[in-house]
């Protein structure tokens, strides 16, 4: 248990220094809806549902936003190039307490003709002046291809790897897995019980997930892997950054796959966001996009192991 | 068929032919794909412990359980013996099936007996429970003012842990039997 004022001291260092740090690379600060009609499409996130009412009673469904993405790439769309966002978000059916609060606070940044590595140099630029202000002393951040990462720890190589390679490997390790498995199942298996456990206390950013697990971002050149990033601090998982992908074509067919999935998990599925995939393609090519969890980096930087060592009303407390 | 998301502490499940209770579990979502949930769960014939991650769409068998109000009595070092306060039968539980919660009891605390079959297979903890500091030592002029500052605390249980510097011996504390960590004092 933290005493709520330094906790509110430190939260007012960190977004200062964010703020700063953003402003002095030429970014602009933007406040988006939290409100909105699709509120983000990913088969394994439950947003808050609700609904938004006019004087005469017409309704319209909405939820909660639970990252501000399709918001901050309209605003690349509509011709602002570096951008960033700090916001609140809103997951459902998230733990109480350990890493994890139903609402969590964001920060976002955008920018375009620049792509992941950049961001990762940006990333470890903020993270390291904040360790500085704070006292921690990190190395240099290490960076770790999946695939690297795989062949180092399990022996298998992804370039080559398919769904019996991915199950045979599973299985040799004594690992639990199921029928119903998808590749992706089966890779993310491996990555939490044999790659995960294993990341150091120090900083590592791990990057180009396999296809699957490429989200919204653009591929490798040999199209193999998405160019997507996170960072490790503490074996804590504190950002997630991409390349982002600005091809409509390809966004709508990722979108209708998760709609597919969400309905198939007897999850709402949300209207496609369709002013986001006009825009879209008004987007630079590369430009990257990342967020980060502030109550994570808040935790990161004073060495404490509980979301709820951060947070002045942890969900634990109000509903205890 | 219930799915892996609805696995709690104490939860019974049927995997590969054996019964296993489930004694931690932590969901995990990757940034793509489906979520899964990593659960610790010790084999109810075996007493081995084994840690499997099972996918949210997984379908899984669950055991019919109850939980049983019970006041915990005393241990002879290996049994941990509870009691119903209302039929007043007295029930043991192995060190081994408790686990890490063994810490946590005290003389007379209530807990949820987790039952299946007539056998007692392991306890729900209150999440938070009350203890008296035994000893501590006094807190150094200034530290107390400075915020950050805790040190440790012996409770009346045995159990030692970190609490806030102006905590005195004396006092009545709350700790979560999650993480072992100091939540309030009671006001006196």
């Amino acid at each position: 248990m933290r005493e709520i004022h330094q906790i509110i001291k430190e939260r007012q260092i960190i977004n200062e220094t964010i703020r700063s740090f953003f402003r002095s690379r030429g970014y602009l600060e933007v406040e988006t809806p939290l409100v909105v009609r699709s509120p983000g499409m990913e088969p394994n996130l439950v947003p808050f549902e609700t609904v938004v009412i006019e004087p005469n009673g017409k309704r319209y469904s909405a939820g909660l936003i639970t990252s501000p993405e399709y918001s901050m790439k309209k605003l690349l769309g509509l011709g602002e190039e570096k951008i960033f966002t700090i916001t609140k978000v809103f997951r459902n059916e998230e733990e109480f307490g350990g890493r994890h609060n139903p609402e969590f606070s964001m920060l976002e940044w955008y920018q375009q003709g620049a792509d992941y590595q950049a961001c990762m140099n940006e990333t470890e630029a903020l993270v390291q002046e904040l360790a500085t202000i704070f006292g921690c002393t990190w190395p240099i951040f290490q960076r770790l291809r999946v695939q690297e990462l795989f062949l180092q720890k399990i022996g298998i190589d992804l370039d080559v790897a398919d769904y019996s390679l991915l199950k045979h490997t599973c299985e040799v390790n004594g690992m639990h897995t199921d029928e119903t498995d998808t590749e992706s199942d089966l890779f993310y298996r491996l990555f939490l019980e044999k790659i995960e456990p294993f990341f150091e206390k120090d900083p590592l950013f791990v990057y180009d997930y396999p296809k699957h697990q490429a989200a919204l971002s653009q591929m490798t050149s040999d199209g193999r892997y998405g160019q997507r990033f996170e960072l490790y601090l503490n074996g804590i998982e504190l950002c997630n950054g991409f390349t982002e992908l600005t091809d409509a074509e390809e966004q709508l067919q990722r979108f209708e796959e998760e709609a597919r999935e969400r309905k198939n998990l007897k999850k709402t599925v949300f209207p496609i966001d369709e002013t986001l995939l006009r825009l879209l393609p008004s987007l630079k090519n590369p430009s990257f996009g990342n967020a980060l969890g502030i109550d994570r980096l808040h935790m990161v930087l004073t060495n404490t192991s509980s979301i709820e060592d951060v947070l002045l009303f942890p969900i634990s407390q109000l509903y205890p | 068929m219930p799915s892996p998301n609805e696995i709690k502490k104490g939860t019974v499940i049927k995997y590969e032919g054996n019964l296993w209770v489930v004694t931690d579990f932590q969901r995990v979502s990757p940034g793509k794909g489906s979520s899964f949930v990593r659960t610790r769960m010790k084999n109810i014939s075996t007493g081995k412990v084994n840690e499997y991650n099972f996918k949210s769409a997984e379908n899984m068998t669950f055991e019919d359980v109850q939980n049983k109000k019970m006041q915990y009595l005393y241990t002879d070092g290996t049994q941990f013996t509870f009691m119903d306060t209302v039929s007043y039968e007295q029930v043991p539980i192995s060190a081994d099936m408790l686990g890490d919660d063994v810490k946590y009891l005290k003389e007379g605390l209530e807990v949820a007996v987790v039952m299946h079959d007539g056998l007692a297979l392991g306890i729900q903890l209150p999440r938070k429970i009350q203890y008296k500091v035994m000893y501590t030592e006094p807190a150094v002029k200034g530290d107390t003012a400075s915020g950050n500052i805790t040190k440790e605390v012996e409770l009346d249980n045995g159990l030692t842990v970190r609490a806030p510097a102006f905590i005195n011996q004396g006092d009545e504390i709350m700790i979560n039997s999650e993480n072992g960590e100091y939540v309030e004092r009671i006001s006196r």
